[in-house]
């Protein structure tokens, strides 16, 4: 990754602006549209969702349309609509969970490793390079199929397989800014490293984490539910990439199972990737992750 | 040839979707392809029970004898046999003219051979029975005589190309039988010769011309493909002919049954189960009265519509009713344990778990299952909301294959799991381990912990009797038993389904659509 | 500008390269260690539905040297690696470079083809959305990247099955060849090349979405830049100027994506091959997950990240030789 050398000043003028800025993209308001509306679906599941979506009913397979059932129901009689709504709350827990613990991971590891330089970036960069030389997904794959999954699990897996965008870009500025006057007078004035890193440098990093974070969480919706399609997914929950999991030996009679779940999914990636854009443009357009 | 007639006939009658069999005369040339899952892990048949391997090698290969479309006993490498009245003594006359398909001819010192080294060593079915083999004479170079330390229902049903199917001894005598390098490469006296395998894609099998039948196909063509609903797909678009029961999902059943150019064979004569285990190791289910308590909050109809596609009768006793004459009424699961949620909950109240606060009982199940199995997973989420509504909760946890054969059966450390199991043709040979207790520890036999000395007695008996009207008392005596200490909970026979492009003549006049490919051809 | 302050290229690859030799071996032991903490038995998943013989499985379990400690395992196979030896698989009873290098091929020819697409059609819909900056075709194309960018490719590969081989019946759902016909020469490759049009597909849109999208903003960006304004200001051609100009540094995402992307890439064509049956290094991979494979999954893993490796090292090469502005 190029370090940007000129890396200005922090603004604290900050919220205003940014929001300002922000609203001049639409594709980044339609995505913050999207990510709102998951938000609330998630919230208000049990308030909106037809009926419980695991019950299991007689009445297999009928189309969207049926009456109770808008968007059909499944091989087991369960109510597509219903998964659809609950299956949010999975896709987001997920999503935030996973993607919060990756930059969490990433920021600690990045500034720790752009910060100190030399040696600990050396250690640092091996880690962050032999998490990249095993394909993610794979690794997801294997970790899951070899322990079993659970919701837990797959945030744990999927945040700690994602942490090394957010750790490089963050080791970037954190190396630019390590040689910025502010932060020269700070250690002139005698902060320890620590302080440093966090009062000084981090602030100056946010904007391209939040970046991050944003796609990071569409990027673990979508290995979420690349896992549930391998059938990997939290058996006990409603998930979307489980349901598609269960639609593939239905496909041919009951395109619903698929469309409405598959659609979710796209919507929700696209939400977040939109806002992330959305969120990259009003920062800082040349920033390009 | 006159019996392969009669059979070809039977499965014309029993083949649904078409109206008036047209007869015309078969025809020499042409392929046919057919889907299985997965590369075979060996073409030795002779050391695996695996699927794929009998997919491949049943056609290479051949048995002493072979199993109709009616479930009956045809000759095969052997013309004809007799048994002593003792049911000690089996001696079998060999077909003559035989040749591997190297050249070299076919005797009966390969059959000891095989028996001896081969499948009486390393064949998970054919094992169990040799360890009971007396000895093994050969009396002539196109003779030989079997004889037993005890008398063995189904010894003739073993005797089957998937059970022990007959190795060649000058290509593996004295040689590593489990790493030899013609392992991938059989030589066998089947109806068609290999010819080639690319890993991941296909194999190929030729027409083997000296073969005592005559033989149609000029090439038999195996297709792997490990998505089921993508080998429907396959099958409809015409890219594969024929796809088996074992592969073949059962949903996409309804479907194939109005496509005009696919025929399917409903119902075959080798009966296979789906069960819940139990495992009566771990409290409650230690106690009979909640495991007989999840036999009646269980909706088997529910399990055989919705995870089974109604390609599945309800299981009614032990050991189901695919045997007619191994059914006693007596224990008829649908008088002994209809789907009745308010008795349910009382048999779980007065074994005293009652409703907390929230209607829950005190009661957490594992239920662990293969992953890779869409009915199995189905059948286990109807089972859990079944539970739920009798105040039990079940966290489902489906595994790979290799760690749920590890859950369940090596380390048992589950509360609940689905299996499916097949009869081999006889109780004895597939469904016995689901009850006895000898053998448990290894997979694919009882997992309950459940042990009764009666119950492996009698199991013992049921073997050992050559009579079915016998045989079937013994069955209905530890029928009894099974259906009151409920140890395992049956759940539905299922109904075998095989599909074939219409273009494909003379198939299945086997029990097994992995077998006699000789007599199948193409309709121009 | 190839060489970096006074070191010469190949040293600099060649350091690289040495670099990778302690990372592989990392990657050996972490997969190592996750296979063998992993419950499950391999041998018991290769023998059948009916319980096999126990000295039979005992022989496999000596044969493949499970009834070894672990760390013995360990230090075998990493010098049998270092030796250049992958190791039988357990499921095939073969050399495990025998079994990846019969499918490295199809992978490959699935990658490339899928990349290609990507490439062009990526660079064709960016370099368009950006010279019609917010025209209704750039928000069509946007629109595009974004929906290839969102939706999963195992979806899209089932939609597309459904489409365009079952309810069309255009093109072929399974496998990399026709088994009934046995064509050669310039058939053969029609109809592997119709086997292939599907996957190529599924795989590719997500690439071709990142493509197209990091074209449009670095050719805006370019286009913003003084070289390209003084471009047009001295009244070139503005098709001239785009292709002198913006196409060499829309030339830089489309590397950087490939490269950098090229370990998604093959995870995305394990997804690709399993769903459309194609025979490649993915599906070996899937099935040795299944069948506990050992040997298989650990050379495939190696194998993969010895690839990532050599084509981050090109990628950054190919960066440096594109953007001058890159030193070492």
């Amino acid at each position: 990754m190029v370090g940007d050398e000129s890396a200005e000043t922090p603004s604290a003028a900050g919220g205003r602006e940014f929001w300002r800025r922000f609203r001049r993209s639409r594709a980044g308001v339609f995505g913050l549209c999207l990510v709102v509306l998951l938000v609330v679906v998630a919230l208000a599941a049990p308030l909106l969702a037809p009926r419980d979506p695991q019950t299991t009913s007689l009445v297999t397979l009928n189309p969207p349309g049926t009456p109770g059932h808008p968007l059909g129901t499944d091989n087991l009689g369960r109510d597509i609509l219903s998964g659809v709504l609950w299956g949010s709350r999975v896709s987001l827990t997920v999503g935030v969970c996973a993607a919060a613990t990756a930059v969490l991971l990433g920021v600690f590891i990045g500034s720790f490793a752009g910060f100190y330089g030399g040696w600990a970036d050396a250690v640092l960069g091996r880690i962050t390079e032999l998490f990249q030389v095993i394909p993610r997904f794979v690794l997801a794959l294997l970790v899951v199929a070899l322990f079993g999954s659970g919701l837990w699990k797959l945030i744990a897996v999927i945040g700690i397989l994602s942490w090394p965008q957010a750790a490089r870009v963050v080791r970037g500025q954190v190396m630019a800014l390590r040689g910025a006057a502010y932060v020269d007078a700070a250690r002139v004035l005698g902060l320890r490293n620590v302080r440093i890193i966090f009062s000084e440098i981090l602030p100056n990093v946010l904007a391209p984490v939040v970046v991050i974070g944003s796609l990071d969480v569409a990027g673990a919706i979508l290995l979420e539910a690349s896992l549930g399609f391998f059938g990997l997914g939290d058996p006990n929950l409603v998930s979307w990439g489980m349901m598609l999991n269960n639609a593939q030996a239905h496909l041919r009679q009951a395109w619903w199972m698929s469309v409405f779940p598959g659609l979710a999914i796209s919507l929700a990636v696209l939400g977040f990737n939109l806002m992330g854009d959305g969120l990259n443009d009003a920062t800082d357009p040349r920033l390009g992750v | 040839m006159r019996t392969r007639m009669m059979a070809a006939f039977l499965v014309t009658l029993l083949a649904t979707g078409i109206a008036a069999a047209t007869p015309t005369e078969p025809r020499r040339g042409g392929s046919a392809v057919v889907a299985i899952g997965s590369d075979p892990e060996t073409l030795n048949l002779g050391i695996t029970t695996g699927y794929a391997v009998g997919a491949v090698a049943a056609s290479i290969f051949s048995g002493l004898v072979w199993i109709d479309a009616r479930g009956e006993i045809q000759p095969g490498l052997a013309t004809s046999w007799t048994i002593s009245p003792d049911g000690l003594s089996y001696a079998f006359e060999l077909r003559r003219g035989v040749r591997w398909h190297d050249g070299r001819a076919f005797s009966a010192q390969d059959v000891k051979f095989t028996m001896e080294q081969v499948t009486g060593l390393y064949h998970g079915r054919f094992r169990p029975a040799f360890q009971n083999f007396e000895a093994i004479t050969v009396t002539s170079p196109q003779s030989l005589k079997i004889t037993l330390k005890r008398p063995y229902a189904p010894l003739m049903r073993l005797l089957s190309v998937f059970d022990c199917p007959i190795l060649p001894r000058h290509v593996y005598q004295g040689e590593d039988i489990t790493r030899h390098s013609r392992n991938n490469d059989p030589v066998g006296t089947g109806p068609f010769k290999f010819r080639e395998w690319v890993r991941g894609d296909r194999l190929v099998l030729e027409r083997n011309d000296a073969y005592w039948d005559p033989v149609y196909l000029d090439r038999l063509i195996f297709r792997i493909i490990p998505g089921a609903a993508l080998r429907v797909t396959a099958l409809e678009v015409g890219e594969v002919d024929q796809v088996a029961d074992f592969y073949l999902p059962k949903t996409d059943v309804d479907r194939l049954k109005r496509n005009p150019n696919v025929r399917l064979r409903l119902g075959q004569p080798i009966p296979s189960m789906g069960f819940m285990f139990i495992n009566a190791r771990r409290a409650p289910l230690d106690n009979p009265k909640v495991r007989r308590a999840l036999a009646m909050a269980i909706n088997r109809v529910q399990i055989v519509t919705q995870a089974m596609g109604n390609l599945a009768r309800p299981a009614r006793g032990p050991f189901g009713d695919g045997f007619k004459w191994a059914f006693s009424p007596e224990s008829d699961y649908d008088r002994l344990y209809p789907y009745n949620v308010e008795r349910a909950n009382a048999l779980l109240d007065e074994a005293g778990l009652p409703r907390g606060a929230g209607g829950e009982r005190p009661v957490r199940l594992r239920m662990v299952y293969d992953a890779a199995r869409a009915p199995i997973a189905a059948a286990a989420a109807i089972i859990r909301d079944n539970l739920r509504a009798v105040g039990i909760t079940v966290d489902l946890q489906p595994m790979d294959r290799a760690v749920m054969i590890e859950r369940i059966y090596t380390r048992p450390d589950y509360e609940l799991t689905v299996q499916t199991f097949t009869s081999g043709g006889d109780p004895a040979i597939g469904y016995h381990r689901i009850y006895a207790s000898a053998a448990s520890g290894v997979p694919f036999v009882n997992a309950t912990g459940h042990s009764n000395q009666e119950v492996d007695s009698l199991l013992n008996r049921a073997a050992e009797v050559p009579d079915r009207a016998a045989r079937g008392k013994i069955y209905a005596q530890v029928s009894q038993i099974l259906a009151a200490e409920m140890p395992t909970l049956m759940l539905f026979d299922e109904i075998g389904v095989d599909a074939t492009r219409a273009t494909l003549r003379g198939v299945w006049i086997g029990a097994e659509a992995r077998d006699r490919w000789d007599a199948v051809w193409v309709q121009k | 500008m190839v060489t970096a302050g006074s070191t010469p290229l190949w040293r600099y690859a060649a350091g690289r390269l040495v670099q990778a030799v302690p990372l592989l071996l990392g990657v050996i032991v972490v997969n190592f260690l996750l296979i063998s903490l992993a419950p499950g038995d391999p041998v018991a998943t290769l023998l059948g539905e009916y319980p096999a013989p126990p000295e039979y499985v005992a022989q496999l379990r000596r044969e493949f040297g499970l009834d070894q400690p672990a760390p013995v395992r360990l230090a075998l196979y990493a010098w049998n690696v270092a030796r250049g030896e992958l190791g039988f698989s357990f499921a095939y009873r073969l050399p495990v470079a025998t079994l990846v290098a019969g499918r490295l091929g199809n992978t490959l020819l699935l990658m490339v083809t899928a990349l290609s697409l990507a490439a062009l059609v990526g660079v064709g819909l960016g370099v368009t959305a950006a010279r019609r900056r917010g025209s209704g075709l750039d928000t069509a194309a946007t629109g595009i990247s974004l929906a290839g960018y969102s939706i999963p490719d195992f979806w899209l590969s089932q939609l597309l099955v459904l489409l365009f081989a079952v309810f069309l019946g255009w093109l072929p759902a399974q496998g990399i060849r026709s088994v009934r016909e046995e064509y050669s020469g310039l058939a053969a490759a029609l109809d592997s090349a119709r086997h292939l049009i599907l996957p190529a597909a599924a795989l590719s849109f997500r690439y071709m979405a990142l493509i197209s999208r990091l074209t449009r903003a670095s050719m805006l960006e370019a286009m913003s830049q003084d070289f390209i304004l003084a471009a047009r200001a001295r009244g070139l051609p503005e098709r001239l100027v785009l292709l002198q100009h913006g196409l060499r540094n829309a030339a830089l995402p489309v590397v950087t994506v490939i490269g950098y992307n090229f370990a998604f890439v093959l995870a995305g064509s394990a997804l690709v091959e399993t769903v459309f049956g194609w025979p490649g290094v993915g599906r070996l991979l899937y099935d040795a997950m299944l069948q506990r494979d050992t040997p298989v999954l650990l050379g495939v893993l190696l194998m993969v990240s010895a690839t990532v490796v050599v084509v981050n090292l090109l990628t950054d090469l190919l960066y440096a030789a594109l953007d001058p502005r890159v030193r070492y």
